[in-house]
């Protein structure tokens, strides 16, 4: 099924890249990348990189720390733990989510290519995605009922364990293709 | 040390683990790490987090549960990381970094009872707030996992030798 849901995303991928226009835009986006300061400095540093993915490591336990917790929360984990409280500790990953984001683009900007043209780094957009849309989901349909399922022991209600569910597999899903874009480079 | 090594680089385990051309094999062992150690440092910054005076409003208590997502985090990763120790022993054990970071995982465990303590005590309530000594322990806390997350990244790039035979780079 993997394989399947894989060739679809990449014959939508090429047939995107067709529009001249937007592989332009692209191209262009990423050759103003490589010659940044920061994409010769990730090229030609010794230690560079691998303190970079310290980080990326580091921002990745941040946000595994507070919106994975929380989604076990969601999905009625730790029922002593109230849920409204324990919002937040959200803006601790979103922290680590910056921190990602950041030295992410550091990491595009040393070798575009590596990952423009990379089966798992698609897969890791996607699966950021879904998380994103999820988060929208969140504050717009399920946070303002927070406060009515604070109470102990009390299941959560369907949509706050829909939620959690899908950040949670959102997230493992982006830590897995992030492990894997090693092995797709081009 | 190496007739040692290279007997262990003979396992059959070993060698598939190396040379299997499958996301199954090597890829997927680095996967499980990956997510194991997001689970296990994710519940210490969680409880850190708190210990250090955020999201007052969850009684630290609260959080005691977390612990088995941090076992089962740890469990993964002894199993992955024996597996990963397995497929490479030579590039693993000739680099003292390793035995830092194993060192530094066994201190971060450590501390992350030394908390428990204060968290069954019933430190930190609902809006009390935290004692110093406790803010020092979770400040230490994820101040030694950092170190441990680069030390583990680090063995990537200040390994001398990936096998017997080989070098690293």
């Amino acid at each position: 099924m993997w394989m399947t849901i894989n060739d679809w995303i990449y014959s939508v991928w090429m047939s995107v890249m067709q529009w001249d226009w937007l592989n332009d835009q692209l191209r262009s986006v990423l050759n103003t990348l490589y010659h940044t300061p920061m994409g010769e400095f990730m090229r030609t540093s010794t230690w560079g990189w691998p303190l970079f993915e310290s980080l990326h490591f580091t921002g990745m336990s941040l946000l595994a720390g507070t919106i994975v917790m929380f989604d076990l929360r969601l999905l009625g984990f730790a029922r002593a733990v109230p849920v409204h409280a324990m919002h937040r500790l959200i803006p601790v990953g979103i922290a680590g989510f910056l921190l990602n984001m950041s030295t992410g683009i550091c990491f595009i900007c040393a070798t575009p290519d590596q990952y423009l043209f990379n089966a798992a780094f698609r897969w890791k957009v996607i699966f950021i995605t879904i998380a994103g849309l999820n988060v929208l989901f969140f504050y717009t349909r399920v946070f303002r009922r927070l406060e009515s399922f604070t109470l102990e022991h009390q299941t959560p209600p369907l949509g706050a364990r829909f939620v959690g569910g899908v950040s949670l597999m959102s997230w493992v899903g982006v830590m897995t293709a992030g492990r894997l874009l090693t092995f797709f480079r081009p | 040390m190496d007739p040692f090594f290279l007997w262990l680089e003979s396992w059959p385990l070993g060698i598939w683990l190396r040379e299997a051309v499958t996301i199954w094999a090597f890829p997927f062992v680095l996967i499980l790490h990956t997510v194991g150690l997001a689970f296990m440092v994710g519940v210490n910054v969680a409880i850190d987090v708190r210990a250090l005076g955020g999201a007052s409003g969850v009684p630290l208590i609260s959080l005691r549960r977390y612990y088995k997502w941090m076992w089962a985090g740890f469990w993964v990763n002894a199993v992955s990381g024996v597996l990963l120790l397995i497929a490479y022993p030579t590039k693993a054990l000739t680099n003292p970094l390793f035995y830092l970071k194993l060192a530094l995982i066994g201190v971060g465990i450590k501390l992350a009872y030394v908390i428990r303590g204060h968290m069954l005590k019933g430190e930190a309530g609902a809006g009390v707030a935290v004692s110093p000594r406790l803010r020092a322990l979770a400040a230490t806390s994820l101040l030694l996992w950092v170190l441990t997350i680069t030390a583990g990244r680090l063995l990537a790039y200040t390994c001398t030798r990936l096998t017997v035979d080989t070098s690293c780079g």
